[in-house]
């Protein structure tokens, strides 16, 4: 085949072009660690990338919204065992009052310590920080237990007295997507709801702390089952004259009483539990995490130790190149001729 | 016998023949790096005196006369001329579809940057925030932030992809049209001319040859196009080849002539008066049939056809029911243009139709398009997307809740889970409006956009790899048969030279003998 010095001089041109060319890239990866630089030199890996990197930023919000929850649920909790309190101190201080043998005054005394605590125990249903109250439910900017003209309690404007089983604050709750497939559905009404067992509720609804609803006595009598009212009704008729005092009726308002203070142990209970949870998600989504770092590098990212031997190999064939071409090119037969 | 002075004649041409020999050899070498230069040879033949009838012969044998110097001719493959010139239109088309795709992909590429998917990301990590705190004012004014950041970025995505294809507009109609093709088609036709003159008084124009090859090889790399050579008359014992150039499309075998011997016509790239112009070539006519006539769709090949895709290529946007308006459904950046228009207009609409929850009659509208509302409401694309006034005015305008209590913010959850479920993406795609283009959240699709771009830019690549291979190896054919070795020339030198000594030593040869004869013969007893 007849070679001519175009020839020669093109190719080791265009030899040298890719040589070099190979050697950037290269250097490229090293020095940034990615084994691809644009997505069209590894459209599929790249396109896992991107969806790599979608999950990872959900995962990370999902860990953010389960700290503000656990740091929401301390607070509850905190301020649940403060009302334990309050209801063991006024449980002490009934059933002393209960002993027949105390006079008027001495129960007028107990009465007041009674009066104290009740608006204790107001003014911590109505806790809040950073202006937002903890048992109002999604109601967190006015004061979610209120007491009316005829001094009974009210929950979001609602009487607790009267408020039933199916009530709609029973089960209004504030609640955060924590990673569960947020999903709506359609309520029985027609309406789009949120799917409650897709998303993490965090938040203590008052009526559940204080009880709700009135207790029917046998004969016929209507005694307030919320904390409260109740602590009213016992002031109230501690306050009543030698004659008309009745211990038996106060008997059975304490028993309710007690009945009542149960909640209070039964929402640090849920709390509890949920916080628990609330650390085994955090668990699972720290380890999901791992693990989709994990696979990133193993999509986008070069290993080193290959790429560099890859790199010195390419330099080698770069400088045989070079040594070579200059011996390519030089010599004709002009040299050789007299 | 022979005549005496016949012999003279011999030497005579043979001296002349192998100087010229040595000449031609010597111009070789001289351009041994000339671009476009072919190898050039003498044509020699020997003379015989044996061709023609004598009134009087005697029936004896003449010797030959001698070397006659036919011509001067070229080494040139003329069927390997023209699968080069084809595959250098191939090479050029993919290699400027390829060039305008990768600076699109370089804009919305997210491999190394923060592109409009990392916004979205953004965009939804600040719902969740308001969700924990659905009254606090600052973090509306977080969101509302992160959603001008999402808007500002598929404006910005639009006109720079605007700024890639007005570029390429540029290119096609100033360069490659205006000062290229042009150029060089008016550049063959007076070579065809001078060529012309030349071949008819008898000369062989090496030089001007391969100045026309190298103009047609450069035209082969704009357009597809086919070289036909007509023979011609024009004399007793001449005939000369004339040269026309067609554009010629192989898939349909049409053809638009170009160039015709010493007549040519040129071309004027149109820009129609859309908003987004599409490109339409116009020929002016110096002669056939075409003056006037757009003749965009004959142009397949060559960077031309790379320019046009790239222009107008509208993919599955491209209404090619109607040949009027160059329809091109190749994946150009008008293309990527109408997918981004998709994603705003869908993005906007979707969470318009959350905001306005319960729905109302002045509609709650979060997103909007830039400049003054008209009726009907002009269509949101990429490019005029915007926060609505509304929003800008007070960041609590966006809807957290439905029912009313303060803290609740199922509406919020509602936006939350729309950015990471599927959506139903709606286009108006020629003759089925409001057709389903996609189905996937907001970051599906538009890493289905970029996936799209990549594998093309890869394809792209493959084929311009594949197609300058091609080329390499023909054009080393090419330079096999046409190309310089200085060896070749330097042994042809001695061997021209030695030629040369022998011819003179033969004229001496004759001098000494026929010195002889006049000086020597019959001069008895001097």
């Amino acid at each position: 085949m007849r070679i001519t010095n175009k020839m020669m001089t093109r190719n080791y041109l265009s030899n040298l072009g890719s040589l070099s060319s190979n050697l950037n890239t290269l250097n490229t990866k090293v020095t940034t660690g990615r084994s691809f630089l644009k997505s069209s030199e590894d459209a599929a890996s790249a396109i896992r990338g991107y969806n790599i990197r979608t999950q990872l930023s959900k995962n990370s919000m999902y860990q953010e919204n389960i700290s503000y929850a656990q740091s929401s649920l301390t607070n509850a909790e905190s301020t649940l065992n403060q009302i334990n309190g309050i209801t063991q101190e006024a449980s002490v201080k009934i059933l002393s009052a209960m002993n027949s043998t105390k006079s008027l005054n001495e129960r007028n005394i107990i009465a007041t310590e009674l009066q104290a605590l009740r608006d204790e125990l107001l003014s911590s249903l109505n806790s809040s920080s950073s202006d937002v109250y903890y048992f109002g439910g999604t109601n967190i900017d006015k004061e979610p237990f209120t007491v009316g003209a005829d001094g009974k309690l009210s929950y979001n404007g609602a009487v607790l007295d009267a408020m039933t089983s199916g009530s709609e604050h029973l089960t209004d709750s504030r609640y955060l997507d924590i990673g569960l497939n947020l999903a709506f559905t359609t309520d029985a009404l027609g309406n789009d709801v949120v799917d409650k067992s897709t998303v993490f509720s965090y938040s203590i609804t008052g009526p559940s702390i204080t009880g709700y609803g009135e207790e029917t006595l046998a004969d016929g009598t209507k005694i307030p089952k919320n904390l409260y009212d109740l602590l009213g009704q016992i002031v109230t008729e501690l306050k009543k004259t030698d004659i008309e005092y009745n211990t038996e009726k106060v008997g059975k308002m304490y028993g309710v009483f007690k009945d009542s203070s149960l909640n209070v142990v039964n929402s640090m209970t849920v709390v509890g539990a949920k916080s628990s949870y609330l650390d085994f998600m955090t668990d699972r989504l720290e380890t999901q995490e791992l693990n989709l770092k994990e696979l990133q590098t193993a999509v986008e990212g070069a290993d080193p130790a290959e790429t560099i031997v890859e790199f010195s190999s390419q330099e080698l064939a770069y400088q045989a190149a070079l040594q070579m071409g200059t011996k390519l090119l030089q010599p004709s037969i002009f040299d050789y001729m007299a | 016998m022979i005549p005496s002075f016949v012999p003279f004649q011999t030497a005579r041409r043979a001296i002349a023949a192998s100087m010229t020999a040595i000449t031609v050899t010597g111009n070789n070498i001289a351009n041994a790096n000339t671009e476009n230069y072919t190898r050039q040879k003498v044509d020699l033949n020997s003379i015989s005196s044996s061709d023609f009838t004598q009134q009087y012969t005697t029936g004896k044998e003449y010797p030959g006369q001698g070397v006659d110097v036919a011509g001067i001719s070229q080494y040139r493959d003329t069927f390997l001329d023209s699968r080069y010139r084809e595959q250098a239109s191939t090479a050029a088309r993919y290699s400027t579809f390829l060039g305008g795709l990768s600076e699109t992909l370089s804009v919305i590429d997210e491999a190394m940057t923060d592109g409009l998917m990392t916004q979205f990301a953004d965009f939804t990590r600040q719902l969740q925030t308001y969700s924990q705190s659905p009254t606090s004012s600052d973090i509306a004014m977080t969101v509302r932030t992160s959603a001008e950041s999402v808007v500002a970025m598929m404006s910005a995505y639009s006109s720079q992809i605007t700024k890639v294809r007005e570029q390429a507009v540029n290119d096609l109609s100033k360069v490659v049209i205006n000062k290229d093709f042009n150029t060089t088609v008016e550049n063959i036709a007076s070579l065809n001319k001078a060529i012309r003159e030349q071949e008819i008084s008898g000369e062989s124009p090496n030089e001007l040859y391969d100045q026309r090859n190298a103009a047609i090889d450069k035209l082969s790399s704009i357009a597809n196009i086919r070289i036909t050579t007509s023979p011609e008359k024009v004399g007793e014992n001449r005939t000369i080849s004339n040269l026309s150039i067609a554009v010629y499309d192989t898939s349909t075998g049409r053809e638009l002539p170009i160039v015709d011997r010493a007549s040519y016509n040129t071309l004027t790239a149109i820009q129609s008066s859309d908003t987004n112009p599409t490109i339409s070539l116009r020929m002016n006519s110096s002669f056939g049939s075409n003056d006037g006539a757009n003749v965009t769709e004959f142009f397949t090949g060559g960077s031309i056809k790379g320019y046009l895709d790239l222009i107008n290529g509208d993919g599955i946007y491209a209404d090619t029911s109607t040949a009027s308006t160059n329809p091109n459904d190749a994946n150009g950046t008008l293309y990527y243009l109408h997918t981004l228009d998709t994603l705003a207009s869908n993005f906007a609409n979707t969470f318009n139709k959350l905001n306005d929850n319960p729905p109302t009659t002045t509609p709650k509208d979060l997103f909007t398009a830039a400049g003054p509302a008209t009726i009907p409401p002009t269509p949101i694309t990429a490019k005029n997307i915007q926060v609505s006034d509304a929003w800008k005015k007070d960041a609590t305008y966006i809807t957290t809740t439905k029912t009313g209590t303060s803290g609740a913010a199922e509406n919020l959850h509602r936006m939350i889970e729309t950015m990471s479920e599927d959506s139903t993406f709606l286009a108006d795609l020629p003759g089925n409006p409001g057709s389903t283009v996609f189905k996937g959240s907001f970051n599906e699709y538009m890493a289905a956009v970029v996936g799209e771009l990549s594998l093309q830019v890869e394809l792209n690549e493959n084929f311009s790899d594949t197609a300058n291979t091609v080329l390499a190896t023909l054009s080393d054919s090419k330079e096999q048969i046409s190309g310089i070795s200085l060896d070749e020339e330097g042994v042809n030198l001695v061997v021209f030279q030695k030629a040369y000594q022998a011819a003179s030593r033969y004229f001496t040869v004759l001098d000494e003998a026929m010195d002889t004869v006049i000086n020597r013969m019959g001069r008895v007893g001097l």
